[in-house]
């Protein structure tokens, strides 16, 4: 689980059959000063996350294939919930 | 899921058994100001190291792919197959909107 900000989304049209009707939201992580660091990541959004909202992103895939209800996806990050 | 360039293919002759029929495709993870013009136009290599993904999307160069690493890659598979890299999503468009300003860390009203 790591904290990170909301900084656009991605679309696909030709992906895995799970992330199927899921929101990919491009996550960048945050430092303990709250700034941008590294690269952004694609994590599914649940809650309706908005632009530039802070997140907590969690990286287990165990949970991940829970929330898209397939034991056999490959999803990992998704966002567990929108912090304030 | 990190986001990537397609920027090459790797066939192999001697392999492990459980790969027979897969594609390889040399991936170069993108940095975060190219996220914007990558599905527009073919992104400059960047210094992260390049990996070695699974394709089961029929990804080809030039295209910008979403990557998953670790024991997920494995997921999909109904045999155990020693791979750690996949590419799950083939990407037409990314938006990326860094804010100007660092978030608050208390909502505002």
């Amino acid at each position: 689980m790591f904290l990170a900000q909301v900084v656009g989304h991605a679309v696909s049209s030709h992906s895995h059959p799970s992330l199927k009707g899921h929101k990919m939201m491009l996550c960048q992580a945050l430092d303990p000063v709250l700034g941008l660091i590294g690269a952004p990541m694609v994590a599914i959004d649940l809650f309706g996350a908005g632009l530039h909202s802070t997140v907590m992103v969690s990286t287990d895939g165990l949970g991940a294939r829970h929330i898209v209800h397939d034991h056999k996806s490959p999803v990992r990050n998704f966002i567990q919930g929108v912090v304030d | 899921m990190r986001v990537a360039h397609v920027i090459g293919r790797v066939t192999m002759s001697i392999q492990d058994p459980s790969f027979k029929g897969g594609r390889w495709l040399m991936v170069n993870p993108l940095d975060a100001g190219q996220f914007n013009d990558a599905c527009g136009k073919a992104p400059s290599v960047t210094s992260q190291p390049t990996l070695v993904a699974y394709d089961n999307l029929g990804a080809g160069d030039g295209d910008i792919v979403g990557i998953v690493e670790g024991a997920e890659a494995t997921a999909p598979f109904d045999f155990p197959i020693p791979i750690d890299a996949i590419t799950v999503a083939i990407f037409d468009s990314l938006s990326y909107e860094p804010p100007l300003s660092k978030p608050s860390n208390r909502r505002t009203q």
